[in-house]
């Protein structure tokens, strides 16, 4: 079946293709870093453009020779971007110069932890169901839902403790608990829509996630609301059991400990993917479904379990929200379950790689801050440059998980025993065999409006299970 | 006279592999000549590099005396060189003339209306000049698999093929339809056409061919005049030593029952009966073969007998007790191994290694896992073994399962398969694609397991192996039985005619000790079975009736 594909292939498309697809891990970090230098390369020539067209009474840069002027200066613009995201090592103005006031326990590098931290739960709540071959978009109402769980919980049983670090300690575990349960539940809902009525999970969770959103509003607005509020939010948990801001100033909502727990998690659910046999169930189901009922696996309950325990992250990262950034449940849920379906697909879906690409997208959360403050280059600029980067960063992944789609690479017909007559009827396996959803998965992002930013990565997450680990 | 092809020094190299080495080849005009060799060999290959399919690495392609570059099979097409693969590429609700013409069509109206008249005139015309017996208005739907091939050949024809090449073009065909195929061989070849088949069968080239090269790892082992060679010379070409060319069985007591299939119906995935009404039963240390031509229900029993498909009525009893119901994982812990059918989707996840492969199916058991927790050592030893035992090659159990070879892939899903210490083995094509070494291999272990007293169901399109190794042999033709025979008396012409859905005349006796010995004991005759007639009896048989009875 397989035979020829490769050959029918525009010769161009396959050039293009081909040296993406069988990569080391080694070769696709360096491939991620030659993208965010290109990217940055790209980026330049916009900021550059765009300094000239906008009007300023100074010019931020003049190019040398010729006189013209920039409102922008994009060397500043990127140095900022990195150099303000950890906190300003190296001087600002200076940046060959190491800044001896600097410590790593900075508001701005507070910041970008706070988001990676965040984000490394949703990005690992989309992994994990990527990985069962689910694309679940619905981390994002997951979120919501186990934020309030945890709120709610939190709330009702601080007064039944005397304040205190073992109060403290107990409401955080007994919060964080009823986070992973709330978004379990709310996952488990598509899960079992998927695995009991066939009803495709993209749809599901992308509608789960306006009930959960407008449920939670309306549940807080009508009942939990904190008398006197302006805007619609729970009271605040006490302070006590919040994760606390050890070494990092407070202002910066992070918690050295909940990025601890959250790099446990990492390890947890590797572990759990590579080493145990729920693991191994579930990844089978999730590259090649056919064998692995063939295998005994229970398609249904594997899904149904997938997607609850993907849930079940989602509802963490809701958690951690709600006790380390916000201290409460607030309407203006950021859309952390969104940028997770890109930080898995950075990821290519490993709990491993969910740290770096979190990471990445913390840093370029606390550098636009920065450029906001300290540049006047334009907010949406700046969110042109972090969707570059991303960009940049998600395509070769883009065209590895494409060339093999069509049959290039080492299972492709381009081994010359896979092109034996013999091989019988099979093809490209299951790996690639989700196609169908997947096309409906893309649609369905830019009609939910995912941030601009997403739409690069979401196209890449859609080629099927992803299976180095 | 130039020959009609000339490959010159043909390289081809993969990434990691040399698919052909250095390989030169003559092929006279106006012959047929059978490229011959193992799965992996480079047949096929090489055969798509005169396609145009693959840019050959080193070398040159010439026809008719003049060097060419293919780029695209659409040069070959032009230079006169058709290639027939072995899956058809028709259009089925479209008629035989339609098909032939389809991408080609005469046109009028300024070459925006098919002339249909001229088209299918053109047609007739060709396939009465080579003697086809085809209907030009027939739907494609409706033809069976031989005249499909005969489309086929017309459509290269009708494109000015002079050179055809065929790629396993007997795979697909009963015995019957491959005497005709032969007959269209030499009919094409009488009008001057060159023909080139691709074979693993060694039989099949020496009835056929003029000539006969044989590739073995990608190197041209010699070119042979098809007249001055036996089996046993061409065997030794293709595995580079002698070979056995017979299974030994012993005739041997079947003991318990294991399996008893009473009057099963199994849908297939469109839900159109693919297995109508069969039963059967199997004992202890006996093999039960199945022949057919693949489509007729055997995949769709061997998935019901194995709990991966729900049969719509009928009972499954195995080892006493009833398996409706019935997990997947229940039929895998209750000593079922199952050799599936398509490796590619089921036997083995292409993007695993070996060693988590060899594990599929005992993932939740030790000594692979314990408490949830898979033990990763023990299962790269169990890979290691299997590999070994197995021959599988290369032996490395990192590598991912679909950078092994297809011969490869099913000899390490085979091994794995056999070695779970099952009480029954539904193996279906297990030797498909493996070497004639390895299938010799095969073949003896699974005799090793019958003669530990598993049972055995080998489904096979094979002849030769399901008649080697069976002890008794049903014949299966739209999912009934057509026949269930002595595998040691029936001639391969008498398999042919049931598996083509006829019936042997004039032995209505022996059939309805078929049907007595099915049907005893079940509570319910299958009356499906009473067609099923054998042609003689024989101690042997006497012996599997006697078992059956009992």
């Amino acid at each position: 079946m397989s035979e020829g594909d490769g050959g029918r292939l525009p010769s161009t498309v396959r050039r293009v293709l081909e040296p993406f697809v069988d990569r080391t891990v080694a070769e696709r970090v360096l491939i991620s870093i030659a993208a965010i230098l290109l990217s940055i390369g790209v980026g330049f020539v916009i900021v550059l453009v765009s300094g000239r067209v906008a009007q300023c009474s100074t010019a931020a840069w003049t190019m040398p020779v010729t006189g013209l002027g920039f409102c922008y200066d994009p060397v500043q613009v990127y140095v900022v971007l990195f150099n303000g995201a950890l906190g300003y090592p190296f001087a600002v103005g200076e940046p060959a110069v190491f800044n001896p006031a600097w410590t790593p326990f900075n508001l701005s590098f507070g910041l970008t932890l706070s988001e990676t931290t965040l984000l490394i739960f949703t990005g690992l709540s989309v992994a994990v169901a990527f990985r069962a071959g689910l694309f679940n978009i619905g981390t994002q109402g997951q979120l919501v839902v186990g934020a309030l769980a945890t709120a709610l919980t939190v709330l009702a049983l601080a007064p039944l403790l005397p304040a205190g670090p073992i109060a403290g300690v107990a409401l955080v575990a007994v919060g964080t608990l009823a986070g992973a349960v709330g978004g379990g539940l709310w996952g488990a809902i598509p899960g079992a829509l998927k695995a009991y009525t066939d009803a495709n999970e993209v749809i599901t969770t992308i509608m789960l996630n306006f009930v959960a959103a407008n449920v939670a509003y309306v549940l807080v607005l009508e009942v939990f609301r904190a008398e006197g509020s302006s805007v619609v939010a729970t009271r605040y948990v006490p302070d006590h059991a919040q994760f606390r801001p050890w070494l990092f100033p407070a202002s910066s909502d992070f918690a050295l400990l909940a990025l601890l727990v959250g790099v446990g998690f990492i390890g947890g659910l590797y572990y759990l993917l590579e080493h145990t046999t729920f693991g191994y169930d579930l990844r089978t189901s999730g590259v090649q479904a056919a064998a692995a009922e063939y295998g005994g696996v229970n398609a249904k309950l594997t899904t149904v379990r997938a997607m609850t325990l993907s849930g079940a992250l989602g509802g963490v990262g809701g958690a951690v929200w709600v006790l380390m950034s916000e201290g409460r449940w607030i309407e203006s849920v950021p859309d952390l379950g969104f940028d997770g379906i890109t930080v898995s697909i950075l990821a290519g879906n490993n709990p491993l790689g969910v740290l770096p690409a979190a990471f990445l997208f913390g840093l370029l959360k606390g550098g636009a801050l920065e450029i906001g403050f300290r540049t006047d280059v334009p907010t949406e600029l700046v969110g042109v440059l972090r969707g570059l980067i991303i960009l940049f960063v998600a395509m070769p992944e883009f065209f590895r998980m494409a060339g093999r789609y069509v049959g290039l690479g080492s299972d492709g017909p381009g081994g010359p025993e896979a092109a034996e007559p013999d091989d019988g009827s099979g093809g490209g396996g299951d790996a690639v065999g989700n196609g169908g959803d997947d096309a409906v998965g893309n649609g369905g992002d830019d009609a939910v409006g995912i941030g601009g930013d997403d739409v690069g990565g979401d196209a890449v997450g859609i080629g099927g299970g992803e299976t180095d680990a | 006279m130039n020959p009609a092809v000339h490959l010159d020094g043909i390289t081809k190299r993969f990434p990691g592999v040399v698919a052909n080495d250095d390989v030169d080849l003559e092929i006279a005009r106006g012959s047929v000549h059978a490229l011959l060799g193992e799965n992996g060999a480079g047949k096929t290959t090489l055969m798509n590099v005169l396609y145009g399919l693959y840019q050959p690495t080193e070398g040159t392609v010439v026809v008719d005396g003049e060097p060419r570059s293919f780029a695209s099979p659409r040069d070959a097409i032009d230079a006169g060189i058709g290639m027939i693969h072995q899956h058809f590429m028709l259009v089925d609700p479209m008629t035989v003339w339609e098909n032939v013409v389809l991408g080609n069509e005469p046109r009028t109206w300024g070459g925006l209306r098919v002339d249909e008249a001229a088209a299918r005139e053109a047609v007739v015309e060709l396939s009465e000049r080579y003697g086809f017996d085809v209907d030009p208005d027939a739907r494609i739907a409706d033809a069976s698999v031989g005249v499909q091939q005969r489309v086929e050949i017309l459509k290269a024809l009708y494109r000015g093929a002079d050179v055809l090449i065929m790629d396993e073009p007997t795979a697909v065909l009963t015995p019957q339809e491959v005497e005709e195929l032969y007959d269209v061989f030499e009919e094409l070849t009488d009008q001057g056409k060159t023909i080139i088949f691709i074979s693993h069968k060694l039989g099949e080239a020496l009835s056929a061919a003029d000539e006969i090269t044989v590739l073995r790892d990608g190197v041209n082992v010699g070119t042979v005049a098809s007249a001055d060679v036996t089996r046993e010379d061409l065997a030794r070409m293709m595995v580079g030593r002698e070979v056995l060319m017979e299974p030994a069985t012993t005739p041997r007591e079947p003991g318990d029952r294991v399996l008893e299939v009473t009057d099963l119906h199994v849908e297939d995935d469109r839900g159109v009966e693919a297995v109508s009404g069969v039963s059967f039963e199997l004992r202890e240390g006996e093999v039960l073969g199945i022949a057919g031509v693949d489509g007729n229900g055997q995949l769709q029993l061997a998935e019901a007998v194995t709990g991966m498909r729900e049969p719509s009525s009928g009972s499954i009893v195995y080892l006493g007790e009833s398996m409706a119901g019935a997990s997947r994982r229940e039929h895998i812990d209750r000593g079922m191994a199952f050799v599936p059918e398509d490796r590619h989707e089921r036997g083995l996840v292409m993007s695993y290694d070996l060693i988590q492969n060899g594990i599929l199916g005992s993932q939740h058991d030790p000594p692979f896992a314990s408490g949830g927790r898979i033990d990763w050592e023990a299962s790269a030893d169990h890979a290691e073994s299997v590999i070994e035992a197995y021959d599988v090659r290369p032996p490395n159990p990192d590598a991912s399962a679909e950078s092994f070879s297809g011969g490869n892939q099913q000899k390490f899903i085979v091994g794995r398969e056999f070695e779970r210490d099952p009480t029954l083995v539904v193996a279906t094509h297990p030797t498909r694609g493996v070497d004639i070494g390895s299938t010799e291999f095969l073949h003896d272990r699974l005799l090793e397991l019958r003669a530990e007293g598993k049972a055995v169901l080998l489904i096979s399109s094979k002849l030769d192996e399901v008649q080697g190794l069976s002890d008794r042999l049903a014949v299966i033709h739209e999912g009934e039985f057509s026949g269930v025979v002595d595998p040691a008396t029936v001639t391969e012409e008498e398999i042919g005619l049931l598996m083509a859905g006829e019936t042997l005349d004039g032995e209505g006796v022996s059939g309805a000790a078929i049907h007595d010995a099915v049907g005893d004991g079940l509570g319910e005759g299958s009356s499906d079975d009473t067609d099923g007639t054998r042609g003689t009896g024989s101690d042997r048989e006497t012996t599997a009736d006697e078992g059956v009875d009992a």
